[in-house]
């Protein structure tokens, strides 16, 4: 199967857009079936995995950190006077970790480390790609989809569920200070308030979703650096489209989640 | 189908596109075991296209390619690896491996191509090969410490730590002063007689064709316009060759 190159130039017509549009749909696809059919054929690359777990985890978590906290905080900042008005306050733990569960954590950490990291992959892919390194590789015995890309989208797939449990967690501790800010409240009463809100049920399709955002983040990253052309410019291309593309499909693939998971929970309604 | 055993690469009317444009029409060659043979022609002329064919990189459109009486479009991935395992290629930018260091980019291909090859073994064979190239002291630096020089020797270091009996070179001293061009073509040189190696280098460096070249041809309009030897083609009264070789001459 053979990738399509995607028209490239500064005057491009409509047609050429639409013919993109496709073309990457279809690099996508093959991108997609070439990783199922390589992913379970040995040699794993385990060392590989393990390092780019390693670097993302380390790339990612000071910004996921603060990112956590704020959405934390504002959220709770923004509904605190809503739900006084109604005479709601006690619900604010509940309300802030039930939104922070369900869409903010696992959306947000989805789209920040597709920010950082697809671009990442673009753009060390492209570079990798326009400098010959990737051919120098295929010569050494190396199946350079193997090692680069197949390592890479298993790492991304892996690691984002982890910093979204810990954006989770981070979120609602910015929460707290939001309540204690303007309010006294116990941590364990706040605590004790959170948990009581939230079902495990709660937890499952959000975190689910996250290793399908991780997936999506590493195979897009992956196919706009692998098929990266045309020199610095390429490489560029290669690194702005991922993102791009990967907060689209996060955005969509999410929509598509959620729906699924309110139809195979019910009780989530 | 087995060639004659002292025919290392032979090719057998190779023809390569890209969408509507030919590089290379209906190409025949042959290259005999411890030939160098230069490739010249302009940028654009299919001169890296024709190495890529050769070591499997790109699958031309017609013909066939033997290496060593093995027809590389008939082989499997793990056949042509083996066949690979005797093919060292210096890439036009070098192509070292940015994340990693020389001592790293070298056991890489040995690694891969002999997995029996133990750590003790893999580091002896590494800094042999770096003295070879006399960049033994670069052995932990990473290439962005390298200059341009020390990359291509690296390169040519990483591609030949596997012992193979055929080396292509793509444009191994473009882009470097005279003097290191010298010293990196009689590097070649040595290396080949000292290994016993079979060569194709592609260049436009005629003070690297001199120093390293038995037989040479000229890639022109995607056919081989002229064969022979170096100084056959530098003393043409052929206009087209004269005009190429003037600067160089010059130069030289």
């Amino acid at each position: 199967m053979k990738i399509p190159r995607l028209k490239l130039g500064r005057r491009l017509t409509s047609g050429d857009y639409i013919y993109n549009f496709f073309a990457t749909i279809t690099g996508l696809t093959i991108f997609n079936i070439q990783f199922f059919k390589q992913a379970f054929v040995p040699p794993y690359e385990i060392g590989e995995i393990k390092k780019h777990m390693d670097e993302l985890g380390v790339k990612t978590f000071g910004i996921v950190s603060v990112t956590g906290f704020i959405i934390g905080l504002v959220l709770a900042m923004q509904s605190q006077p809503v739900l006084a008005r109604f005479g709601a306050s006690d619900f604010l733990p509940g309300m802030v970790a039930l939104s922070v569960v369900r869409e903010l954590g696992p959306v947000i950490t989805a789209l920040i480390f597709a920010g950082r990291v697809s671009s990442g992959i673009g753009a060390e892919l492209g570079s990798m790609r326009v400098t010959e390194q990737i051919d120098a590789m295929e010569v050494s015995a190396v199946n350079p989809f193997k090692y680069l890309v197949v390592t890479r989208v298993i790492a991304t797939t892996m690691i984002l569920p982890v910093l979204s449990v810990y954006v989770i967690i981070i979120a609602i501790l910015g929460g707290y200070l939001a309540v204690i800010i303007t309010e006294s409240m116990n941590f364990t009463y706040y605590v004790d308030a959170v948990l009581r809100s939230i079902e495990f049920g709660d937890f499952i399709p959000g975190v689910a979703k996250t290793f399908v955002f991780g997936y999506l983040v590493g195979i897009v990253g992956s196919y706009k650096g692998f098929t990266a052309e045309g020199g610095t410019e390429g490489v560029g291309r290669a690194s702005t489209t991922s993102v791009v593309l990967s907060s689209l499909l996060i955005l969509i693939f999410d929509m598509i989640l959620v729906k699924l998971s309110l139809w195979l929970w019910p009780t989530l309604e | 189908m087995v060639m004659a055993d002292s025919r290392v690469v032979e090719i057998k009317n190779l023809t390569k596109s890209f969408e509507h444009l030919t590089v290379l029409e209906d190409i025949s060659l042959h290259v005999q075991r411890a030939e160098n043979l230069i490739v010249f022609g302009r940028s654009g002329e299919g001169k890296s296209v024709l190495l890529k064919c050769i070591i499997g990189l790109m699958a031309p459109d017609a013909g066939k390619i033997f290496i060593n009486g093995n027809d590389i479009g008939k082989l499997s991935i793990k056949e042509l690896n083996l066949v690979r395992k005797n093919i060292g290629f210096l890439f036009q930018g070098a192509a070292l491996y940015d994340s990693m260091t020389v001592r790293e980019n070298l056991a890489f291909p040995l690694k891969r191509h002999f997995p029996e090859m133990n750590e003790k073994q893999i580091d002896d064979k590494v800094k042999y090969t770096l003295e070879l190239v006399s960049l033994e002291e670069a052995i932990d630096k990473m290439p962005s410490e390298l200059s341009g020089g020390m990359k291509k020797r690296i390169g040519l270091a990483r591609s030949i730590i596997t012992d193979p009996e055929l080396m292509l070179y793509d444009e191994p001293t473009t882009g470097l002063d005279p003097i290191t061009t010298k010293e990196i073509s009689e590097l070649i040189l040595n290396l080949q007689k000292k290994l016993n190696m079979t060569s194709i280098v592609v260049t436009h460096d005629l003070i690297c064709a001199e120093i390293i070249a038995d037989r040479a041809i000229f890639l022109k309009g995607a056919k081989i316009a002229f064969e022979g030897e170096i100084k056959q083609l530098t003393v043409s009264n052929d206009p087209f060759l004269r005009n190429f070789f003037s600067h160089e001459l010059i130069k030289v």
